[in-house]
């Protein structure tokens, strides 16, 4: 009987230590993509095996409330890759712990913090999806721009990500305010809103019902219709006249983090020339100087300079005026 | 709940019955209210808390000025109340065809029924997509130009949801059924139609308000088939989804959380209303029900039984064919590449789920047991609150559910937070959240129990241990099985709560799937879909075995 009690409490034990660090370990909070992540994480296991980094993936929106719930006792070492529109809430600034990681002093100022709570060497990119195979059997013309859109002949043929539900909604809408302006941006959203058959709440989603062909336009992003093309889907990605909207991809140490040295040697690795290369193979935005694109995002339709159908994007403003703009967006284009 | 009648017997083994009773129902009601009551305080709090950290009620007026908050509280309700009608008429059917009329191949509904409670929600959603879609094989078939985007295909998909849990609660109530008040009615000339009319409606009137009950509030906090199939028409648990996840927004989200709780009370006030009259109606040797054959009867309700069984199997069999298609809808030659599967941790999350959801379903039985059998013993002022407290979670989102546990266990204010990131709490989270359904199987069951069958037992000298295990359990038997398999499949796939509390070394095939969703690899999510339903089938086929073997060991045991 004594055994039984004494293997039993060692049993909760371990059930009770499983999610516990140890020393030399590190958990990294990301959004970014699975597929680099296995790259990234193969290739830093090999550059410091004396580390043992544990991640956790989640989309943008679900880290962010996790991010928020764990408050009081904060999990994570590192945030990884994550939306710098959802890094510069107030709340999550306020977790950070301002570190100049070597190498980020070689990025353009617009991407990394003043105070050094976070920097950016990646990002990713809007996209319009287009099925080509229903655009013709709807004969319909190849959209080029969001003014484009507008034709009636698209109506219930677009879908669009809800800024108040996705961070990829979000990006488009602030790039058309930013690239139009104020007045231009709100009235290209009003006339593109009859056309729009569903506001989704995911952001990839357009994509993957345009590819699928139950739509013929998807809103969102770059990363979605590389995918789907390299997957053989008829699909296009267009990146609209006048400026796409992009996002930046954060990292940043946690204050809390019990295990600092190694947070902070990972940090270095992400900046590192080992880690840079690697961003060339699957990023479509690299605001390292110096990185050219991907043999395959060429081929896929990204042109050998992003930065030219980029949008100017003035990221405090738009983290800054987050509210407000969703809410606006919320009044007019809700359903 | 106390009856006079069995006052002797209590005062003879008064001490030992009085203490297993209170422990009986003082078990789960702790578990109940630390894993729920207590999370749901913490939700309560965040949902008065404001921006500057004071509290008082300016989320709630916020959230009650919108336009779009009553929108959804209008299309939540009607989209509830229409599923809830229907799941109820059909599952009724379904129910009603295999517990009192005699046709061949049961077996074969009772297998489809399950598939959408073993199903990843990806798996009813594509397959509503492929079957339904702008683009879908109806469509492209017929030339017809379908779209089920919106009300109608919400509606389909949260019922498809729903009949099984409807099926399973309502066959609580038809399973158990006494043949002699049949043969009686028989005896006396009744017709068929009377029959049904007089015994059949009555005696399974607890399980239907229940049924109807429970698809209404699941209907009303499911996420899942709104986001994929519902178009534009927005519900409330799309407002939460909006709040928390785009905005960050827990505190408004609480808000909507809380308000989801009151529809649920109303709800449950009704049903408890209008069940107030069965108690304890069957007899004290009730000989069990076998259907007679009759063309008239069975012809109808097993063709409309094989007909929705064979919808709800062409749902979701369209995803499985789907995995082995190299890509769909475009190029249909069949391939084993999507098996191939090494993001997102790949095959290795299954283990640890099957581990989880044997826990979870072992538990969470015992515990409704317990439950039930505390709730009989127990005086009226206590049984009721424990009572309407273990309807509840079913009425909170699994989103909201997911964050209330981190925002309690992984506090550092209490010893709770020694569980945040293991197996044992993914464990409760998922037994908590599909609680209501467990517990309101069982409780039918309860319903139906024989009141001289334990009393007899007790005049006998057997104590309330005896009582339970040699003469309640066996009784219920069909219920704690149902319950269990229940727990079991949705602790498998379930993905809302769990998706909060998995860490980088401990992760659920849900939370894979949805990795592998994200990732753009929808033929990955679905082939790894298949697999675990695969699993999840083998799993039920050999506990279904090991069942049938143990029930025959003890029965020879016994009569040797």
């Amino acid at each position: 009987m004594k055994k039984w009690i004494r293997s039993t409490a060692a049993a909760l034990v371990s059930l009770g230590l499983a999610g516990m660090a140890s020393a030399g370990s590190i958990t990294v909070y990301t959004a970014l993509e699975e597929e680099e992540i296995a790259d990234y994480i193969a290739a830093a296991n090999k550059a410091m095996p004396d580390i043992e980094i544990n991640v956790l993936r989640l989309s943008t929106g679900k880290l962010g409330a996790r991010l928020l719930a764990e408050a009081a006792n904060p999990q994570a070492d590192v945030i990884w890759g994550w939306a710098v529109t959802a890094m510069m809430d107030p709340r999550i600034l306020e977790m950070l712990e301002p570190y100049q990681a070597k190498g980020s002093e070689v990025l353009p100022a617009a991407f990394r913090d003043p105070e050094g709570r976070w920097f950016a060497p990646t990002g990713y990119m809007g996209a319009f999806c287009v099925n080509t195979e229903r655009l013709r059997q709807k004969n319909l013309p190849m959209p080029k721009s969001w003014k484009d859109l507008e034709d009636p002949a698209f109506k219930g043929e677009v879908l669009m990500p809800d800024p108040n539900s996705s961070g990829t909604g979000y990006l488009h809408v602030v790039a058309l305010l930013q690239t139009l302006g104020e007045k231009e941006g709100w009235a290209q959203l009003r006339r593109i809103d009859p056309n729009i058959a569903q506001y989704t709440s995911s952001g990839s989603k357009p994509c993957k019902a345009a590819r699928a062909g139950e739509y013929t336009v998807g809103i969102s992003l770059a990363f979605t219709a590389l995918k789907s093309i390299e997957a053989g889907y008829p699909l296009a990605m267009v990146f609209p006249e006048g400026g796409v909207g992009y996002e930046l991809e954060a990292s940043g140490l946690m204050k809390s983090s019990d295990n600092k040295a190694d947070a902070k040697r990972f940090l270095d690795w992400t900046m590192s020339p080992e880690a840079v290369a690697l961003y060339g193979k699957f990023k479509a935005l690299v605001t390292v100087p110096g990185v050219k694109p991907s043999a395959a995002a060429v081929k896929a339709g990204l042109p050998a300079d992003v930065g030219t159908v980029l949008a100017k994007i003035d990221f405090a403003e738009s983290a800054r005026r987050q509210r407000e703009i969703k809410k606006k967006w919320k009044e007019l284009f809700g359903r | 709940m106390s009856r006079p009648g069995s006052a002797p017997f209590l005062r003879r083994t008064f001490d030992g019955d009085r203490l297993l009773a209170a422990v009986c129902l003082g078990v789960p009601a702790l578990g109940l209210v630390v894993f729920f009551l207590y999370p749901m305080v913490i939700v309560f709090l965040r949902s008065i808390t404001l921006g500057d950290g004071s509290y008082g009620l300016a989320n709630y007026a916020e959230v009650l000025s919108t336009r779009g908050f009553w929108r959804a509280t209008r299309h939540s309700m009607v989209m509830g109340l229409s599923t809830a009608a229907i799941s109820v008429l059909l599952g009724f059917v379904i129910a009603h065809g295999l517990h009192r009329c005699a046709f061949r191949g049961k077996a074969l509904i009772r297998a489809a029924i399950v598939l959408p409670l073993l199903a990843p929600s990806l798996v009813q959603a594509l397959g509503l997509i492929f079957l339904l879609g702008r683009n879908g094989l109806v469509n492209r078939l017929f030339g017809t130009d379908l779209d089920i985007y919106g009300f109608w295909g919400l509606l389909i998909a949260n019922t498809l949801y729903a009949l099984p849990q409807a099926v399973m609660i309502i066959g609580a109530a038809l399973a158990l059924s006494d043949a002699r008040t049949y043969e009686a009615a028989e005896v006396l000339g009744a017709s068929p139609w009377r029959q049904f009319r007089d015994i059949t409606l009555p005696a399974a009137r607890f399980g239907i308000l229940n049924a109807a009950f429970v698809t209404f509030i699941i209907t009303i906090t499911d996420f899942g088939n709104a986001a994929v199939i519902g178009g534009d028409y927005s519900v409330l648990a799309t407002e939460i989804y909006s709040q928390v996840i785009g905005q960050m927004n827990f505190n408004l989200g609480a808000v909507v959380g809380i308000m989801l709780l009151l529809p649920t009370v109303v709800a449950y006030v009704i049903e408890r209303q209008a069940s107030k009259r069965q108690e304890g109606r069957g007899g004290s040797a009730a000989v069990p029900f076998v259907p007679t054959p009759s063309a008239v009867r069975d012809l109808p309700m097993g063709a409309l039984s094989f007909l929705l069984a064979a919808a709800i199997a062409l749902v979701i069999g369209i995803v499985v064919y789907a995995s082995f298609v190299r890509l769909w809808p475009y190029r249909f030659d069949l391939t084993f590449r999507h098996y191939a599967i090494t993001l997102a941790g790949g095959y290795s999350s299954l283990w640890t789920t099957i581990y989880v959801s044997l826990i979870a379903a072992t538990g969470g039985t015992v515990l409704v047991f317990l439950l039930g059998l505390g709730l009989r013993r127990a005086p009226a002022a206590v049984a009721r609150p424990i009572q309407m407290i273990a309807v509840m979670p079913a009425a909170v989102p699994g989103m909201v559910l997911g964050l209330a546990y981190i925002l309690t266990f992984n506090s550092t204010a209490t010893p709770l937070h020694l569980l945040y990131g293991t197996a044992a709490l993914i464990a409760a989270v998922n037994f908590y959240h599909y609680h209501t359904q467990a517990f309101l199987t069982v409780m039918t069951g309860f319903r139906q129990l024989p009141v001289a069958l334990e009393e007899a037992a007790g005049s006998l000298g057997a104590g309330l241990g005896r009582i339970a295990t040699g003469v309640i359990a066996p009784f219920l038997a069909p219920m704690l099985i149902s319950a269990f398999f229940f727990l079991f499949m949705r602790s498998m796939v379930t993905l809302s709560a769990v998706v909060f509390l998995t860490t980088p070394k401990l992760t659920v095939a849900s939370v894979t799937i949805m990795r592998l969703d994200d990732a753009g690899l929808t033929s990955q999510a679905a082939a790894f879909s298949t697999v675990v339903m695969l699993v999840v089938a083998l799993a039920l086929g050999s506990m279904k075995l090991l069942m049938r073997r143990l029930g025959r060991a003890a029965h020879g045991a016994g009569a040797g």
